[in-house]
């Protein structure tokens, strides 16, 4: 065609991959009594197959919608729908910033451009070291604590310009300090 | 009488979230007694202490337990633990604190509805909260609190934790059921009504994770209890939530009926402003329900307020009814955030038309469109770019997006409407002070460097289109109109 | 029936459906784009809300309320009393209408669907003249989404009709909306097109210029082009079609509304099943055989020299002559092509030619069937034979017979969009000294025929079809046949001797007169515009 069009009848290979290992379509399944459907475990299903592979890809999208007996489109149209699921590869580590009113007053404006510099990356991109990524989200529901951010699963509360080098360079810093469910995790590959 | 909390009472507890320390305060009693009574009984004695949603509506739960057909054979209870209305923590407290309190509250509701299979939904952003939630479930559960037969009375229940993942609409009930089901969180036409059809197509009662926790408290104190807290039509406790540069920003628990301006600055609560600032502009419950002027505005010393001069409105009353008075959508979830006085309301009004534009779900037009736009002029107005047009066209936008009910499928473009509305109707005069302090010609040059054809058009003021050799030239300033 | 009164009239509507249909039916414009009669109810544009009556709980008298419903998601019942002619409900309408165009690209100039779009239509009647946004509009790609689609993301309304086709009447759910809020877009999953065989009803679904169909892409303006009724000769089911032509041919076809047979919807066969009509190899000229090559002939030629052939009798076969009806005629073309053979040769053999059939039917989720036969009227043809009696063969039948040298003269027609005359065939009609075949393209027959006649494709012809469940549905002639040919039908009724212009109502009602079946044809009623 003459004129610019985006071709979403064909589709690289390259683009498709990685895939769901057995293990993890395995503990998909076993959502499945849960609920009298088998689309409604379609959140869970994503939830595990993104702590698998980091992110949803097209061929975890076929898989889901194999696996849950329905149209691939279908899975496309919820993982965009939600902000928590990503599309493209992320770091090992993800930084969700909070940039809701409290936190906007508290700060986190300041604390958003820095780490945008120190990163030096924007949202939902990676820095080139593959170690993070970072993103923004509307309200955490921590605003006694503003500003506040999530390092994967554990909540910083408080954060200012100067706390964040200690925040970033601390190996622990996405650990939670609680005992962990593993319900919604990938199963571990032996 | 001091008031006692009963809802935070194992906040900073230690071990509070484990099974013995809750079971040691009368715990799981509540629902002993609530299996003893019929469902029917229990749904009677919730209707009797006028138990209201907490949850934003201010529906009274067991009124919405009856609306259930009576020849169901199937019923689903969710429990709406996606709390994402900002600034709005008082769930994420209660489960960090004490997630048995709510599990019981679950327990009791759902026997109340005859359910047997109960789903929390639960955002995705409580990371901790969900391990929290879900080891006090696996506990509950090997005591014999869910599963089958529960304490020997015949019922049995299943409870599971659903994950939400980052959808401000998902709390609505509808666009919850569908999420649920795996599908886009779009909020459903209604009727039907979830209690008729709701989650499977089945009836379904969904309730706010504090509506249920005050459960376990009313079956072990009873009705006189409850309805000796509150005033006269808001009854129990309330966990209120502060934040923003107040010296003690958290959630508190209070009977319903508190000031806006005890909660800000009352030495249990808030604690007063940071640095001794005045208030300029709090939303007192939840961004959705609208703005209140601060005491930045100080009433005239014989306390008559005169209504075309800005007035403190601090001392609204944050129950479901007072609010009403103040030009407030309603109580909403009790958290207010405090704009202080050196805040630039350019700022907060970018931030709320963001949040709608980035939350709407993309269903009903006016909300679609409308925040989307909104936000396009408050991110001009930030840029020094604003026009006092600008500003009616936000009003104006607001009223027909969520002023007359039935507009739209859901309450969010309702939500949307009246914060907005609010915040630019009653500091008006700051919006149009800023805007004039603009540097001159800023709107113009803004707006013809993005839209040059919206530049062209006639409506904008001191500009003429010239026609020359049949297409448009270079516009030509001319005289605005006096 | 319950009785509804809309604006002051009393209207009298079906029952269990929307208030927005009943005022549809009732003539009424009522601006809409996500409600469609033939899917689900999302109630999500917001542009068809009213005002109704209800019972004031503290008057206890009726009152109109103080709020606005969407007609499409409120179900009449009797003595229901609404409005549309009030200022909320206006107002209403403007407002949304301003939000459609915030964003939409002022592209008409270029765009497909300006002249039959309702975003122009309801913006002339009720939408404002200028926008008041001066901020950039959201730019949107274009996106290559299937075989025979384009999706022009920054013209959509987001009214979801096209996704809800996908998942509901189709099943197959290729189209999803991705994204959230303003950012929400219509796509495919990468590598999933929109392929299937129901897909081009997205295009017409689409109330706006999103989905555009390639095989139209800028092909021409639709206010140059005239429509025609016509039954689609795709396949057996007598899907009914709008031919949408003008003096350059045919442009595209699109549904023509019908209750009884394919609602809103017809297959991507139909649609584009159209192409055999301008195809450069069309026979043009009736041809005789002169020695070993066929020499073109005058039409005038033909009748007597046929009469000539068809009339002699055989010395040594008892029924030399046969008339292979294809199920691609009309019924009145079989009927009258029937009556000349009988009535030169009283028992000339009458055959049902070639039905051609393709896989197994394909029934949909919600009924919607798409026919394994590929031919319009083998049941009218079936039909006119078993009235006529005598004698009468299966093709299977006849071709066998003519290989054993059992015919001397036999007029065959064919007019398939798709080549038919596979080796048998052709083997077996060799055998018949004097083969007069009546097609639209050359064939493997050319080298056997004695007389080549050209056919008319079914846009230049007019007549009935009777599906495969018996209904007769007539349809209009959308092309005059090609110059230098005649329509078959004409062609016929010269064979016969019957003076003057063919007309398929007149020579219907002499079949009538015979088969009382055909005294009865069914036409749906046309939709006015944007009536769904």
């Amino acid at each position: 065609m003459s004129w610019r069009t985006i071709d979403r009848r064909t589709v690289p290979l390259d683009d498709l991959d990685p895939g769901l290992s057995a293990a993890v379509k395995e503990k998909i399944r076993s959502f499945f009594p849960r609920y009298p459907t088998r689309r409604a475990v379609l959140l869970p299903a994503l939830h595990i197959a993104q702590d698998a592979l980091g992110y949803i890809s097209l061929r975890a999208m076929r898989e889901i919608a194999e696996l849950l007996e329905i149209p691939p489109s279908a899975v496309l149209d919820v993982v965009a729908f939600y902000t928590h699921f990503w599309t493209h590869p992320r770091g090992r580590k993800t930084i969700v910033l909070c940039r809701s009113l409290t936190c906007e007053l508290m700060g986190g404006g300041r604390v958003r451009e820095a780490l945008e510099q120190r990163l030096g990356i924007g949202e939902h991109e990676t820095t080139p070291d593959g170690q993070w990524s970072y993103m923004t989200e509307e309200c955490l529901a921590a605003c006694e604590h503003a500003p506040c951010l999530l390092i994967d699963e554990k909540l910083h509360k408080a954060v200012q310009v100067e706390d964040l080098d200690r925040i970033l360079v601390d190996a622990e810093n996405d650990r939670l300090d609680l005992p962990r469910s593993t319900l919604f995790d990938a199963p571990q590959e032996t | 009488m001091p008031f006692e909390r009963v809802l935070m009472r194992h906040v900073g507890v230690p071990n509070s979230t484990s099974l013995a320390v809750y079971k040691a305060d009368d715990g799981y009693a509540g629902a002993a007694r609530a299996l003893k009574m019929t469902p029917d009984d229990l749904v009677e004695f919730v209707k009797k202490a006028n138990l209201r949603g907490r949850g934003g509506a201010g529906f009274p739960a067991g009124v919405k337990w009856t609306f259930l057909p009576k020849d169901r054979t199937v019923t689903y209870l969710c429990v709406n633990a996606d709390e994402s209305e900002p600034p709005t923590f008082c769930n994420r407290v209660l489960i960090d604190s004490d997630p048995h309190m709510l599990l019981e509250g679950v327990l009791i509701a759902a026997y109340a509805t005859r359910t047997t299979v109960a789903y929390i939904y639960m955002r995705g952003e409580f990371c901790a909260q969900f391990h929290i939630l879900q080891r006090a479930l696996d506990e509950a559960y090997a005591a014999g609190y869910f599963g089958r037969n529960i304490l020997g009375s015949g019922y049995s229940l299943e409870c599971y934790i659903h994950r939400g993942a980052g959808a401000y609409v998902c709390g609505e009930e509808t666009g919850l059921i569908e999420s649920l089901e795996g599908k886009r969180g779009w909020p459903r036409i209604k009727p039907p009504f979830p209690a008729i059809e709701g989650l499977f197509r089945k009836p379904t009662v969904v309730n706010n994770v504090e509506t249920l926790a005050c459960l376990p408290h009313i079956l072990t104190r009873g009705v006189d209890w409850w309805l000796s807290i509150g005033t006269a039509n808001s009854k129990g406790p309330k966990m209120y939530c502060i934040s923003g540069p107040v010296n003690r920003p958290g959630c508190y628990e209070a009977p319903l009926g508190l000031s806006c301006r005890e909660l800000i600055y009352g030495a249990d609560f808030g604690g007063g402003m940071c640095d001794g600032k005045k208030v300029k502009a709090v939303f007192p419950g939840g961004l959705s329900m609208g703005a209140l002027r601060g005491d930045m505005f100080p009433k005239p010393p014989d306390g008559k307020v005169d209504p075309r001069q800005d007035h403190d409105e601090l001392d609204c009353i944050l129950d479901f009814d007072d609010v009403r008075k103040y030009d407030l959508l309603g109580l909403g979830t009790a958290a207010a955030v405090v704009i202080p006085e050196d805040a630039d309301l350019r700022d907060t009004l970018l931030n709320v038309t963001r949040f709608y534009s980035q939350e709407s779900c993309g269903q009903c037009t006016q909300c679609r469109e409308g925040t989307a736009w909104m936000q396009k002029i408050a991110e001009r107005i930030r840029a020094g770019a604003g026009r006092p047009v600008d500003l009616d066209i936000i009003v104006e936008a607001t009223r027909n997006m969520g002023m007359m009910p039935g507009l739209s499928i859901c309450g969010l473009p309702d939500g949307a409407a009246w914060p907005i509305r609010t915040l630019i109707q009653k500091f008006r005069r700051e919006f149009e002070q800023r805007i004039a302090a603009q540097a001159p010609g800023a709107a113009e040059s803004l707006i013809r460097r993005t839209n040059a054809a919206a530049y062209e058009l006639p409506v904008l003021h001191g500009r003429a289109v010239q026609p020359v050799g049949g297409t448009y030239a270079t516009p030509v300033d001319v005289a605005p109109p006096p | 029936m319950p009785k509804i009164i809309i604006d002051g009239q009393t209207v009298e509507c079906r029952s269990g459906i929307p208030v927005l249909q009943a005022a549809l039916e009732a003539g009424l414009a009522v601006p809409h784009y996500c409600y469609h009669p033939g899917l689900s109810v999302v109630a999500s544009c917001r542009l068809c809300l009213m005002e109704m009556k209800m019972r004031d709980p503290k008057t206890g008298q009726m009152d109109w309320a103080p709020k606005l419903f969407p007609s499409c998601q409120t179900p009449v019942r009797d003595g229901l009393e609404v409005r549309f002619c009030s200022d909320p409900v206006r107002d209403n309408q403007q407002h949304v209408m301003e939000y459609y165009l915030l964003n939409h690209p002022l592209d008409c100039p270029v765009c497909d669907k300006a002249g039959e779009c309702y975003l122009q239509d309801y913006t002339e009647a009720s939408g404002p003249a200028t926008s008041r946004m001066v901020e950039d509009k959201t730019k949107n790609p274009k996106k290559d989404i299937g075989p025979h689609t384009l999706l022009y993301q920054d013209r959509c309304v987001l009214c979801s009709r096209c996704v809800r086709f996908c998942d509901e009447i189709t099943g197959s759910g290729e189209l999803a909306v991705v994204g959230r809020g303003s950012r929400c877009e219509i796509d495919v999953l990468p590598g999933q097109p929109l392929q299937n065989p129901l897909q081009g009803n997205v295009v017409d679904l689409c109330p706006v210029g999103a989905l555009l169909d390639k095989d139209f892409l800028f092909k021409q303006r639709v206010w140059l082009l005239r429509s025609a009724r016509s039954v689609s000769p795709a396949d057996s089911r007598g899907q009914t079609i709008w031919i949408d032509y003008n003096e350059a041919g045919i442009h595209r076809i699109r549904p023509r509304y019908n209750e009884k047979v394919n609602e809103w919807w017809i297959t991507d066969e139909a649609r584009f099943g159209w192409k055999h009509v301008h195809r450069r190899d069309r026979l043009r000229q009736p041809r005789i055989r002169q020695g070993t090559a066929l020499q073109p002939a005058r039409w005038e030629e033909l009748p007597a020299l046929l009469r000539t052939w068809f009339s002699q009798p055989s010395p040594t076969v008892p029924n030399p002559i046969a008339a292979i009806l294809s199920p691609m005629l009309t019924c009145e073309e079989a009927w009258l092509l029937a009556k000349f053979a009988r009535s030169l040769a009283p028992q000339a053999t009458l055959v049902l030619g070639h039905v051609p059939t393709v896989g197994q039917d394909q029934t949909y989720p919600k009924g919607f069937t798409i026919k394994a036969e590929k031919c319009p009227n083998r049941r009218g043809v079936e039909t006119i034979l078993q009235h006529l009696g005598g004698p009468t063969a299966s093709f299977q039948e006849f071709l066998g017979q003519a290989v054993e040298g059992r015919f001397r003269a036999a007029y065959v027609t064919g007019g398939y969009p798709n080549a038919w005359v596979m080796d048998p065939i052709a083997t077996a009609l060799a055998k018949i000294p004097f083969l007069v075949v009546h097609d639209l393209f050359p064939s493997a027959l050319d080298a056997v025929a004695a007389v080549q006649i050209p056919g008319s494709a079914w846009a230049e012809r007019e007549g009935t079809f009777m599906n495969c469940d018996g209904l007769l549905q007539p349809f209009e002639r959308a092309l005059p046949p090609l110059e230098g040919v005649k329509a078959d039908g004409q062609f016929f009724s010269e064979l016969l001797g019957q003076p003057g212009l063919f007309r398929a109502r007149t020579v219907r009602e002499t079949m009538a007169a015979e088969l009382p079946q055909f005294s009865e044809v069914f036409i749906p009623r046309d939709l006015p515009k944007h009536a769904h």
